[in-house]
């Protein structure tokens, strides 16, 4: 059942990573907010599902909806907040600028969450949301457990199909120019800020979604859980996969959440030292990290571009969409007095790939 | 008129970059833009392009005033510019590259490039087919999925023209086209120029190479500290004492 639990968990961070992946690897923004987009997630489910708080016990809606319904809910009020914060911070802020800003958003989330118990009770937090649907599906305990990992999977996938679909498409590609050079896309009629906030929104939305399940998962949701910092480690994640590939993506974080965390469980623990484990599994990724940018810093799998697979390029037709370039004006490999040193640069370079 | 600059204005502190500009780009021709190094001839291109706001004067484009507005927008309205370095997406491929530069902007969104993912690969592919021509023209065919990053610097350059050639723009500017290029580049560089001038494109060429600029504008325009002190066909600006005192005399005691 342990490993359940951490294939389960690790699946539910595979879809954070894929999110904030969209964000950082395809869109070049590292936002540091995107774990106050999870906890807000996750609170939102437990407020829509867990019904009305009984005092002293008090957070706000406490409503009694379905968990499907309260995870769509969810997933809405965490684009409409991102929202805000993505046109706050998204409009002129860039690099390192970007990513202040939104650490102070999340900063200032967390504190208030803590201090301002009306709101989802401060440091108790909210829990009772307790494998809903169980008994409906009859099944026991341990049989939720792994039905529901096996839907976290699911999800997974559906998300992976996602995003790998968007990736390919003139959105992911729109986006990487944006990534690579943003005043040349706007030079070529690319809303900058436009595409960065749909970037922005859509990882929210996954940040949501994964909130809500880990909702599910954890059954109790307090400040504790969710300290900004756990983001570093999905952006290890992102690292050691490979930034901007979608299936490196979800391999990162198996490998830092199955490989990392939970098999350092076993290093030994010192009793008097209870600390040295947890500790040492940070110096661990750390290291992680600095040998993964020294030796293979695209990651295990690198970031696909678009191959364009037709063997012979089709030769410059005097007719179709390209009828007005002239052949003999444009020099093509035959017109004497210009072949030379670009068509040997191109031979040499197309031998080495 | 194409373009019309009027009394164009723009300073940096206290730098007058640009003073009380005014000329004009009939449609169809190649007009070179030169003056000596900070004569304000980068700053007028930003101006134009909306990559700055100048403080005075009015810039119409195709009949429409354009000051005021972004970047993006003016782009779409069909003024392509290009930068002093190329600017190109360094870790796209050379056909992504290009790709970008067809500029479907409808099939941009999110919810088009899930819903209408097939529709949407078809017509890819016959922009794909029309970017291998033009890569061929510009002799990258073989490098379509090479990393633009790692193309030589000549390469870079003839990339910068693929992309803009698929952009079909009805304005191009090219600032400093002809920076770090050697001879033989140069000369497809010139081509490029009068075949974007064979099919009907205004160009406006910035650039200090002035034997590329003789064989390839009808009309110049030359600056000199944020004025325009000279317009007319290049023959007739040897004889102009002002342009000889600002530029060309400088260029010829050089020479």
């Amino acid at each position: 059942m342990y490993w359940v639990s951490v294939f389960t968990e690790a699946g539910i961070f595979a879809i954070l990573a894929l999110g904030l992946d969209v964000v950082w690897g395809w869109t070049g923004d590292f936002d540091l907010a995107f774990y106050g987009y999870l906890a807000l997630g996750s609170y939102m489910t437990f407020v829509l599902t867990i019904g009305k708080p009984t005092p002293p016990v008090e957070y706000i809606i406490g409503w009694h909806l379905p968990v499907l319904l309260s995870i769509v809910l969810a997933i809405v009020v965490v684009v409409g907040f991102a929202a805000v914060i993505g046109a706050i911070a998204l409009r002129n802020l860039r690099g390192i600028y970007f990513a202040v800003t939104t650490l102070g958003a999340v900063s200032a989330m967390y504190l208030l969450v803590e201090n301002y118990t009306p709101l989802f009770d401060g440091f108790n937090g909210v829990y009772g949301l307790v494998n809903p649907g169980q008994t409906a599906l009859n099944l026991t305990y341990n049989g939720y457990r792994i039905a529901f990992g096996v839907v976290v999977l699911i999800v997974l996938f559906l998300a992976y199909l996602l995003v790998q679909r968007l990736s390919r498409s003139p959105f992911g590609r729109m986006l990487r120019s944006v990534r690579e050079d943003e005043r040349a896309a706007a030079a070529y009629g690319r809303q900058v800020f436009w595409a960065k906030y749909r970037s922005y929104l859509f990882g929210a939305a996954l940040a949501g979604l994964t909130g809500g399940l880990f909702a599910i998962f954890v059954s109790a949701f307090n400040p504790s859980a969710w300290t900004p910092q756990e983001l570093l480690v999905i952006y290890a994640a992102i690292l050691v996969g490979g930034r901007g590939n979608p299936r490196g993506v979800i391999l990162g974080t198996f490998v830092v959440y199955v490989g990392f965390i939970e098999l350092t469980r076993y290093l030994p623990s010192p009793a008097s030292r209870p600390d040295f484990g947890p500790a040492l599994r940070q110096v661990l990724i750390g290291l992680m990290i600095i040998l993964m940018l020294r030796f293979r810093p695209e990651g295990v799998f690198r970031e696909r571009p678009g191959v364009d697979s037709e063997r012979e390029p089709a030769r410059p037709l005097p007719s179709d969409a390209v009828g007005a370039l002239a052949p003999a004006a444009t020099g093509g490999p035959g017109v004497p007095g210009v072949p030379g040193v670009p068509e040997g640069q191109a031979a040499d370079d197309g031998g080495s790939s | 008129m194409l373009l019309e600059i009027e009394s164009l204005t723009k300073s940096f502190g206290g730098v007058h970059a640009v003073r009380n500009c005014t000329f004009a780009v009939p449609e169809g021709q190649v007009l070179g833009l030169i003056g000596p190094n900070g004569a304000g001839k980068s700053t007028v291109v930003d101006l134009v392009s909306g990559f700055g706001q100048p403080d005075s004067g009015r810039v119409r484009f195709a009949g429409e005033s354009i000051v005021g507005k972004r970047a993006d927008v003016i782009s779409r309205l069909g003024l392509i510019r290009t930068f002093q370095a190329p600017r190109e997406w360094r870790n796209l491929t050379v056909m992504d590259n290009v790709l970008l530069g067809r500029r479907r902007f409808a099939d941009e969104s999110v919810w088009r490039c899930l819903t209408r993912a097939r529709r949407i690969r078809r017509a890819e592919e016959a922009d794909r087919a029309a970017v291998r021509a033009i890569l061929e023209r510009f002799q990258l065919a073989e490098l379509r999925n090479e990393l633009a990053v790692r193309l030589s610097g000549g390469q870079k350059r003839l990339l910068e023209f693929a992309r803009v050639a698929a952009a079909e723009a009805r304005l191009i500017i090219l600032d400093e086209p002809m920076g770090g290029v050697n001879p033989v580049l140069g000369v497809r560089i010139g081509e490029a120029v009068r075949q974007f001038a064979a099919e009907g494109r205004t160009v406006i060429v910035v650039e200090h190479n002035l034997p590329f600029i003789e064989s390839t504008c009808q009309q110049v325009v030359v600056m000199d500290l944020g004025e325009v002190i000279a317009q007319g066909p290049f023959s007739g600006l040897r004889d102009n004492p002002r342009v000889v005192d600002a530029y060309l005399g400088m260029d010829q005691s050089h020479g």
